[in-house]
């Protein structure tokens, strides 16, 4: 698909997050793991040796654990906008699913989908939008029809 | 025997290859293929057709919900130090209490043996109101100095609406935490509830943190956005006459410096406003009294001190060791 079909987005923050102080966008993460699947090896390796470090450096998300007899080991993010994520990890290592929630606290919730510019003004233009006018010395005169000089 | 045997197998066969050419689903179930799947699919299908899709849930209902722990993250994720006690209170609302006394009524609870203890909010949120009401206006004097009273007034009223406040109390995960009869909170609720929030803040962290937050919260969504978005005015030109005349200008003579397209249907013209030949403003339009209207406000936004090129507003945090650093120099 081009670039045009696809959905798109401007960079953007909720809230204005950062200007004034800032506020991690990841509210709950509850951990979906299986207590006997092979699946969920790396899991339960990760519950056992991070999960509770994860949760004393990030008070402002709440980490639900929950085993479920479950084939596909799950996490489910909730942010603050309302959006929530499921990330599948089957057989992945503890260190894996350690990176892959620190991606999640750290991103805002908005739709991960393309950014047309990786900068973006509320002002796009310094000068304002062009008219006829713009750079057009007032002694001129006024403008006219393009064929009455030609007459 | 040997023949009694194959003939035994070919009855079997028979029976099996017949079983799969019948037509009815329940008799000829076939390991693995799920016949029933696409009628109950179908059946879905056609009963979310019928009756819309479910209403919506209130998250506390849904799994994975711990409200003490949910709350206690509300508190530190804005690095705030709430008393928990007056944070939990502050999401009570009149209505939820309401709903659970009847709710219970419904269910036959002796209403004596097992009270519903719960405070509501109405004395945070008020509280709440007249502080954010109060705060808003020092700050919004303190940063736009020049602005007059009635600006003043109508940027407070922009910000403590009830769609910016309902809009913040979303993105703050509010929502969630509220206990309220409906389940979509109203907007209502939800904005009496940010009040009551930011009345818990000021008993249990002072004045000085609250406003802070407010200025970090409310403060910040006045960012890229217009003066006269916010404050009506109807005359700009008369007012921009008033405010010469206190400054003891000459007062504004509007000239027509630039039109084109006269006669079509996108005319376009252009005023620039001379005061003592010295040009103000100017501003463009599509007849001749819009394009005075535009350029007195790019005047008047010019006088107040809120172009779209003034100075940031200030959101940095307070810096509270810089004081001792500085001391400490000077002692050496």
């Amino acid at each position: 698909m081009t670039a045009r079909g696809t959905a798109s987005r401007f960079l953007s923050s909720v809230l204005q997050n950062g200007v004034g102080r800032y506020v991690c966008q990841l509210k709950r993460v509850s951990i979906i793991f299986s207590k006997n699947a092979q699946s969920s090896l790396g899991v339960r390796e990760f519950i056992e040796e991070g999960v509770v470090d994860y949760a004393k450096k990030n008070p402002a998300t709440v980490v639900y654990v929950s085993p479920q007899s479950c084939r596909i080991p799950k996490i489910v993010a909730e942010y603050l906008n309302g959006n929530v994520r499921e990330e599948l990890v089957t057989s992945k290592t503890s260190p894996q699913i350690s990176e892959l929630l620190t991606k999640l606290t750290n991103q805002s919730g908005l739709d991960i989908i393309r950014i047309r510019k990786p900068f973006h003004t509320d002002n796009p233009s310094i000068q304002g939008q062009w008219h006829p006018f713009t750079n057009r010395a007032p002694s001129i005169g006024p403008i006219r029809p393009q064929n009455q000089d030609a007459e | 025997m040997a023949s009694g045997y194959i003939l035994n197998r070919g009855v079997l066969t028979l029976g099996i290859h017949c079983q799969r050419v019948c037509r009815n689903v329940s008799l000829s179930q076939v390991r693995e293929k799920k016949r029933w799947m696409k009628a109950y699919t179908y059946l879905m299908a056609k009963k979310l057709k019928l009756e819309g899709p479910p209403p919506p849930k209130p998250r506390s209902q849904k799994p994975h919900w711990d409200y003490h722990a949910e709350v206690q993250a509300f508190s530190s994720r804005l690095h705030e130090n709430f008393s928990l006690e007056l944070l939990k209170t502050a999401f009570i609302n009149p209505c939820y209490l309401q709903a659970e006394l009847r709710r219970r009524q419904g269910l036959g609870v002796d209403s004596e043996i097992t009270a519903l203890v719960l405070k509501d909010n109405i004395q945070l949120s008020e509280r709440g109101v007249s502080f954010t009401k109060s705060f808003l206006s020092d700050w919004c004097r303190a940063s736009f100095p020049i602005l007059p009273r009635d600006g003043v007034e109508s940027v407070v009223r922009h910000l403590a609406s009830s769609a910016v406040v309902t809009d913040v109390a979303r993105n703050l995960g509010i929502e969630d935490l509220t206990m309220s009869a409906d389940c979509p909170v109203p907007d209502d609720v939800l904005h009496s509830t940010f009040m009551a929030v930011i009345g818990a803040l000021t008993e249990s962290s002072g004045a000085e943190k609250t406003g802070l937050f407010l200025r970090d919260f409310l403060g910040t969504q006045l960012i890229g956005k217009d003066l006269f978005d916010m404050w009506t005015v109807v005359d700009p030109m008369g007012l921009l006459v008033e405010e010469l005349t206190k400054r003891s200008v000459p007062l504004p003579e509007p000239r027509l410096i630039r039109s084109a397209g006269a006669s079509t249907v996108l005319p376009l013209y252009f005023v620039g406003l001379y005061s003592d030949q010295k040009l103000l403003a100017q501003g463009p339009g599509e007849t001749l009294v819009a394009a005075e209207e535009e350029a007195a406000r790019v005047a008047l936004r010019v006088l107040y001190g809120y172009a779209e090129n003034h100075r940031p507003l200030d959101f940095s945090p307070l810096q509270q060791h810089q004081q001792p650093l500085i001391q400490s120099i000077s002692g050496n």
